[in-house]
């Protein structure tokens, strides 16, 4: 959960997507400002952080880049279980990239956090002439599912910034909770997120 | 007596020649493999001495003498001793191959080398004999071109030598460059002989299960558990399943090892009582030693409770009073003192032995018998397990470690697996290859699962000069191996992180065909990391979380108060064997390293321990939660010091026993799965990719 104390907020947040999506290098563009052309896998998590600025707050994003393939799902509610936002990550030049984010959509609205902030990223934006999702498909679905969504280029580090911006913009403010980073494990189920959630 | 006086050998006349000559030793530097290692690690071998026609005579026959190198090898801090015999010597003598083996001296520390006796007898040859600390000496090295003052010269300049006050054609020969590793090397274990730690012992009989879901299998373990450990200990092993008694012993038993400098009776008092109780065992041998130890070690461990909120590792306690042991045994030696110890950090501490020079081709030849099946594949283990491989014999150790190569194979059963294997390698690949792409437009699997080989390899090790620029053909084939395994094996397919197995593999063996069936043997052990289930991956977590309970109980308290019992920050680690963590070099050496199962198939999780146990002051004492301690661990990648780790690692090993072996469930990879009842050992949802 997003939590503040003297307008310093702490939020959780997650990235998810499809394998090669380009989730680790959307991170580490925003937290060190480096792209990699051939940016190993994740195994398993990575974790990072990274402050921002935002009008009456800063926020302090704590960043859980996780593992793309399906065969570590089973992984992934350790990571967005208690997480006070979201982003979806797809390959604009990949349809099934696409789908495998709608699918992640729906098991956020049914699993996790229902004040979780999320934000749909069609990643690889500078790959115009390769494009295979087109982005009023991708804005219309986020519309629907009351998502934000922005067309990113962690290469050319286009609306990277300002997705990460913008999120912070809408973490809801809460009072500061017992359990500021928010990690919960999975042999415990959400008790204590549901007990931060108290803003409504 | 002055430090200066032992060392100072100048009275000596033959010393005094000897170094006028100076090193006229051969200098040279290991070749090869030597590309991406930092530049910190003392990891090059160094080859100071070497001497041709050097021989030993089993035989009165004189045709029966075999002719050998000697060598004095550096590797960092540590001297070994190598005598390799000549090959394709004595075709017509009675002497086998296996003799010949048999009087290898293969890569000696000097750490175990007590002494060393000269013979310059007026007739014939001047020899040597080598005893080492164990009481074991080799047979006489005869010298037939000369070279023993050059010999002891060499050996003086890098190791601690001093010449005994009651024999002047003996020297007593010491590594004392690192002092303190000498004496632990020579007691070896950590473990309390007058009395173990509570922390440890506590920790070593609680029976209390840990909410771990349904994981807990600990119960069903132990029989099993036993087995590999006694297979290099099986001397130490005691019907007994009190821990005390274990560690106790097993550390008397080294102990005698350095009072024997003094006084040769320890080891027969030691026989005459091990029938006869713990109790006993400890007051004869120790006499007035163990008298005031348990007082000093208690107060030392109030001090540093006093000072550091960090509970202490009851291990480094354990090597406290060693400490004190091993101060107060050498002073009993009488023939030379042991330097200070007060100058040391204990906690830069590393214990275990001294890795030795890679295996280079020459020794492993000696390995082998004239068809080229490896006589003695427990001591090529061992070998490989303190040492390494030097990377040009890799191709040709690696598919015996993994199993794709029986150790009892001959070259020509190699070359004939080698040439069918091709054939049927060619077969599955074929299966793939011949996918039209009309056909897999239809076949979403097929698509899907070459399209996550794709985006995988050409994203792995792409900065290593093997696998970079574009259109790399070495690239293609990692593709090509991982496809063609994933319809060998299509029920486990292909999972990220095969990847980062297979890259090594693939710059090793330099050929498709062989990398692919050494990359299937790995597999057959180390395929449940990848299952659906995670179940492979669940199962090495909860061994560790057991290791950590009995080998660190504080920290294991710490990871339990915080949630973190579930281990996932290693879950990197444990998943591609480290991988990620060092270099490409010494990512091969750790798995070489791995894959001997000398001490333990679960080698690598007694690595997890040794690291965290050396950051645990950090770890605890900045009160890392989940998530620092996961990025903490992430971030480490590249920063760790592989050869005190891999000394941990094995020190770890030998401290936990059979204890740790009991820890770790039958089945967990890498051991060999446990069969079920459908035999399908990779068990998979259909939608699984």
């Amino acid at each position: 959960m997003a939590t503040s104390g003297n307008k310093n907020i702490n939020a959780k947040l997650v990235l998810l997507g499809d394998v090669g999506a380009g989730k680790s290098s959307l991170v580490l563009r925003f937290v060190k400002g480096q792209f990699v052309e051939f940016q190993e896998s994740t195994i398993g998590a990575a974790f990072f952080s990274q402050t921002l600025a935002v009008n009456d707050a800063t926020v302090k994003f704590e960043i859980w880049d996780t593992a793309g393939q399906e065969r570590y799902h089973s992984l992934a509610p350790m990571y967005y279980r208690g997480a006070a936002a979201a982003i979806i990550v797809y390959d604009i030049t990949n349809q099934a990239s696409f789908e495998r984010a709608k699918k992640w959509v729906q098991e956020l609205q049914s699993q996790g956090n229902p004040n979780m902030v999320m934000a749909l990223a069609g990643n690889k934006a500078d790959l115009l002439d390769a494009r295979k999702v087109a982005a009023e498909e991708a804005q219309v679905y986020a519309q629907e599912n009351g998502l934000f969504f922005m067309e990113t280029s962690a290469k050319t580090a286009t609306n990277v910034n300002d997705m990460f911006y913008e999120i912070a913009k809408r973490l809801p403010r809460v009072q500061p909770s017992q359990n500021p980073s928010g990690m919960v494990l999975m042999d415990r189920p959400a008790e204590r997120a549901a007990s931060a959630s108290c803003c409504g | 007596m002055q430090e200066t006086d032992l060392h100072d050998l100048s009275d000596d006349a033959d010393y005094a020649a000897s170094i006028q000559q100076g090193s006229a030793s051969v200098m040279m530097t290991r070749s090869g493999s030597g590309k991406q290692s930092s530049s910190s690690e003392p990891e090059g071998a160094e080859i100071v001495y070497s001497k041709d026609n050097v021989a030993i005579h089993p035989t009165q026959f004189a045709s029966e003498n075999i002719a050998g190198r000697l060598k004095l090898i550096k590797q960092g801090n540590s001297l070994f001793m190598t005598w390799i015999p000549y090959k394709g010597q004595n075709s017509n003598a009675r002497l086998s191959e296996r003799d010949r083996n048999l009087y290898t001296i293969r890569a000696v520390p000097f750490s175990d080398v007590r002494s060393i006796r000269r013979h310059t007898p007026a007739f014939g040859w001047p020899y040597v004999i080598v005893v080492l600390s164990s009481g074991l000496a080799y047979p006489p090295l005869y010298f037939y071109n000369g070279g023993v003052k050059e010999f002891l010269a060499t050996i003086k300049q890098h190791a601690f030598v001093v010449r005994s006050l009651e024999d002047a054609n003996v020297f007593l020969v010491n590594d004392f460059q690192s002092p303190l590793q000498r004496t632990l090397s020579s007691l070896e274990l950590p473990g309390a002989a007058a009395s173990v730690p509570n922390g440890l012992s506590l920790a070593l009989s609680s029976n209390e299960s840990q909410s771990y879901g349904n994981l807990d299998r600990t119960g069903g373990a132990i029989s099993d558990g036993t087995s590999s450990f006694s297979q290099n200990h099986g001397r130490q092993r005691h019907k007994s399943n009190d821990p005390a008694r274990d560690l106790s012993i097993h550390v008397l038993e080294k102990f005698s090892l350095v009072t024997k400098f003094a006084r040769d009776t320890t080891s027969q008092l030691f026989r005459e009582n091990h029938g006869n109780g713990f109790g006993g065992l400890e007051r004869k041998s120790y006499s007035h030693e163990s008298v005031d130890i348990p007082r000093k070690a208690s107060k030392d461990e109030e001090k540093i409770i006093d000072e550091h909120p960090v509970p202490p590792d009851p291990i480094e306690k354990l090597l406290d009073k060693k400490h004190d042991l091993g101060e107060e045994a050498a002073t009993n030696v009488g023939t030379f003192e042991l330097i200070n110890f007060k100058e040391f950090d204990k906690k830069t501490l590393v214990w275990g032995k001294p890795r030795q020079p890679p295996l280079g081709y020459e020794e492993w030849a000696t390995f082998l018998d004239f068809e080229g099946r490896v006589v003695d594949s427990n001591a090529l283990k061992k070998r490989i397990f303190y040492g390494g491989v030097d990377h040009t014999l890799r191709k040709e150790v690696w598919p015996f470690l993994l199993g794709y190569h029986d150790y009892d194979s001959t070259y020509a059963e190699r070359e004939y697996l080698k040439a069918t294997k091709k054939l049927e390698y060619e077969t599955v690949k074929r299966q793939w290859q011949s996918i039209s792409s009309e056909q897999a437009r239809r076949f979403t699997k097929f698509r899907e699962r070459k399209g996550l080989i794709d985006k995988d390899v050409v994203r792995t090790d792409r900065s290593f000069s093997f696998f970079d620029g574009d259109d790399n053909p070495n690239v293609n084939m990692l593709r090509d191996i991982l496809l063609t395994f994933s319809f060998y094996n299509f029920d486990l397919g292909y999972c990220q992180g095969m990847s980062d197995f297979l890259s090594p593999i693939l710059y090793v063996m330099e050929d498709e065909s062989e990398s692919f069936w050494c990359f299937v043997a790995l597999m057959e052990r180390l395929g449940p990391n990848f299952n659906r289930d995670q179940n492979g991956m669940h199962s090495q977590l909860f061994a560790l979380s057991k290791l950590v309970e009995l080998l660190d109980s504080p920290l294991h308290n710490y990871f339990k108060q915080n949630d973190c019992l579930n281990y996932f920050f290693c879950f990197r680690w444990v998943l591609i064997q480290f991988k990620r963590e060092f270099d490409y070099d010494k990512t091969m050496c750790l798995w070489e390293v791995l894959w001997t199962h000398y001490l333990s198939e679960h080698m690598h999780l007694y690595v997890c321990v040794a690291i965290l146990k050396r950051y645990r002051h950090k770890i605890i004492g900045e009160n890392m939660d989940f998530d620092t301690l996961l990025k903490f661990i992430n971030e480490l990648s590249g920063h760790i010091d592989l050869d005190p780790i891999i000394r941990d690692a094995e020190a770890l090993c030998i401290c936990a026993g059979e204890h740790g072996a009991a820890s770790i469930p039958p089945g967990t990879p890498p051991s060999l799965p446990v069969e079920n009842e459908n035999g399908s050992l990779y068990v998979q949802e259909d939608e699984v990719l």
